[in-house]
């Protein structure tokens, strides 16, 4: 029970931050952070929960983004209708990635190479199709995104502190979505397969679907985060798909921590907060983020939660 | 047209020679301390950047450049294992992730130091040779040479000499091996240094051919580990194979089909051969 207070004084302590501080640069950071480690939550649940290397994250990130605004250009459909369609493109996308990839048993370095190589089509893809996507220029998001409020009736979403709410909603939902799935039977399968999936084969689990479950269920949370960032941020560009996007999510993952569920949090709090801090040029901050991926695995392997946890059992023990 | 596509044949086959020469120190090193090693790229970039440096900014001529540029890789490969890779023997997922880390640290130092502006070499090596009505420059023809040398000296190291045959057998059975008499932790280390200086031996003849960026390792790496793939890993003449057919596909490739996606054919390719050939093309061969 006092992890349920815990968690909920945090996200009480979370939703009157508004009221504290009216600082636009503390709460965009905050945004970013909450978008970010939605994605870093559901990659952790691909990676550190059934232990699959995925390297397709950043692509269904990124396809969700160019999908929202292209359905919403082309179909005339209004935001929210583009987030879903966005996502259920993802869905059928990893879908197809997905079963290629565990029907053919392709594991670990494999299993990273393949998603790698499908991650790179999508980004050629959208690099090169120039009509839709404006090629490497990107695109400027004219339209914005609109939220349904009880009194208020259908607005836009254009105040930061507005944007915080959405932002912090989402995260809360991805988390609890992920709670659930980690601690039900199905999360139990998800351990036997990242421990064993030989093992977890003859004991009679489908390690083909739950593999499957977990990486399109992983990449469809990262399509909800790529649909807000995008408009969150304003514009579009095929740095959304690179393998420099996977490698942040990777480092946010491994320094928060991949232990429990919110951990990767963590990482993605202080990674999107040290470059706004300190300021770093680009070519810095991607320094910065390669040293602290080779630290944490080689000093610090549990991330910044599993250290903190460990140090505190130790002291009640 | 068959001269458009002759031409394309031996470009393909001379680039892959590049990337089969990176491949093998991908292979050398995923076969003896079980990891694949991302940050070769880096290493070739590195080599590139060095050979650049000793032959345009110091004044060596090319061939003392190119060697001093192997040495300094090598140099740097040495301290990366003992500071980094050491740790990471045979944990595939860390090894992946801290040759990750290393390429972004290594890239943005270049980035700060050479900023983005291309770097070009003097030209070497000028001219021209004509064969049946296909220009080649004699650079080419003197790179590709030197690289298939390299390489099947190698070949001939790890198949006639006691370390070759000790590389071997450790791959095989590190516990055997090491029961045998072979210094183990020697030897991982000797594999990766000189994958790494393999590496800056094709990052400083790529200096020769094209100008520099310090991106052009991360493109080579993806390559030269399709080409490790490609032949089935742990193969040494299979990693020159897997580049030339790597570097065939998209001269040829890229003919027919849009430039555009040049980059995309071989990974077409690649993915093929991992689902219906998970062993490589040449499985069961050396």
């Amino acid at each position: 029970m006092t992890r349920l207070a815990g968690t909920l004084v945090i996200a009480a302590l979370l939703a009157a931050l508004p009221l504290a501080t009216q600082s636009d640069f503390v709460l965009t950071i905050l945004v970013f952070a909450f978008l970010q480690g939605m994605v870093a939550v559901s990659f952790n649940l691909v990676f550190g929960y059934a232990g699959q290397l995925s390297m397709f994250h950043a692509a269904a990130f990124g396809i969700a983004a160019y999908a929202t605004h292209l359905f919403m250009q082309h179909l005339g459909v209004g935001y929210w209708g583009g987030v879903l369609l966005g996502a259920t493109l993802v869905a059928a996308i990893s879908v197809v990635v997905g079963a290629i990839c565990f029907r053919f048993r392709l594991r670990e370095f494999y299993f990273a190479v393949v998603t790698l190589a499908f991650s790179e089509m999508a980004r050629l893809t959208v690099l090169n199709w120039n009509s839709m996507t404006n090629g490497s220029l990107g695109i400027n998001l004219q339209e914005k995104a609109t939220l349904w409020i009880p009194g208020m009736g259908v607005t836009r979403i254009e105040s930061t502190v507005g944007w915080y709410y959405l932002a912090l909603a989402a995260l809360g939902l991805t988390l609890l979505a992920c709670w659930r799935l980690v601690h039900s039977w199905m999360g139990r399968a998800f351990a036997a397969i990242r421990l064993n999936d030989e093992l977890g084969d003859t004991l009679g689990i489908n390690v083909f679907r739950y593999k499957l479950v977990a990486f399109v269920a992983g990449s469809v949370m990262a399509a909800f985060a790529g649909s807000l960032y995008a408009y969150f941020l304003g514009s579009l560009e095929p740095g959304y798909l690179s393998i420099d996007q996977s490698l942040g999510i990777i480092a946010m993952v491994l320094l928060g921590g991949r232990s429990a569920v919110a951990a990767p949090v963590v990482g993605a709090l202080v990674l999107t907060a040290l470059p706004h801090l300190i300021n770093f040029s680009a070519e810095v901050r991607s320094m910065v983020y390669g040293a602290i991926l080779i630290f944490t695995i080689l000093v610090m392997p549990q991330g910044i939660y599993g250290t903190f946890a460990q140090l505190l059992r130790r002291r009640h023990a | 047209m068959t001269q458009l596509i002759a031409g394309q044949l031996l470009n393909g086959a001379i680039v892959g020679t590049l990337y089969g020469i990176v491949a093998l120190g991908v292979t050398l090193t995923f076969g003896i301390t079980g990891i694949v090693n991302f940050a070769l790229g880096v290493f070739m970039m590195f080599g590139a950047y060095a050979a650049w440096y000793f032959s345009d900014t110091l004044g060596l001529p090319y061939p003392l450049a190119v060697l001093a540029a192997v040495a300094v890789t090598a140099a740097a490969g040495l301290v990366a294992d003992q500071a980094l890779f050491r740790f990471t023997r045979n944990n595939l997922v860390n090894g992946l992730l801290v040759s990750l880390g290393l390429i972004a640290v290594l890239e943005a130092c270049a980035l700060l130091v050479f900023t983005s502006t291309p770097k070009e070499l003097h030209r070497v090596l000028p001219g021209i040779v004509m064969v049946a009505g296909l220009v080649l420059p004699k650079m080419k023809l003197v790179v590709f040479a030197l690289l298939l040398v390299v390489i099947f000296a190698t070949y001939a190291a790890l198949t006639r000499t006691w370390t070759g045959r000790a590389a071997y057998a450790y791959a095989q059975n590190p516990e055997a091996a090491a029961l045998m008499g072979v210094a183990t932790s020697r030897l991982q280390t000797g594999v990766v240094v000189y994958s790494c200086g393999l590496a800056g031996l094709g990052g400083a003849l790529y200096a020769s051919l094209y100008s520099l960026e310090p991106t052009l390792g991360s493109l080579f790496i993806l390559k030269a580990i399709e080409a490790a793939i490609l032949a089935g890993i742990g193969s040494v003449t299979g990693a020159l194979l897997g580049g030339v057919i790597l570097g065939v596909t998209e001269g040829v490739g890229s003919i027919y089909l849009p430039l555009a996606f040049r980059d995309a054919y071989g990974l077409v390719f690649l993915v093929v051969i991992l689902l219906f050939k998970p062993a490589g093309l040449f499985a069961g061969r050396r």
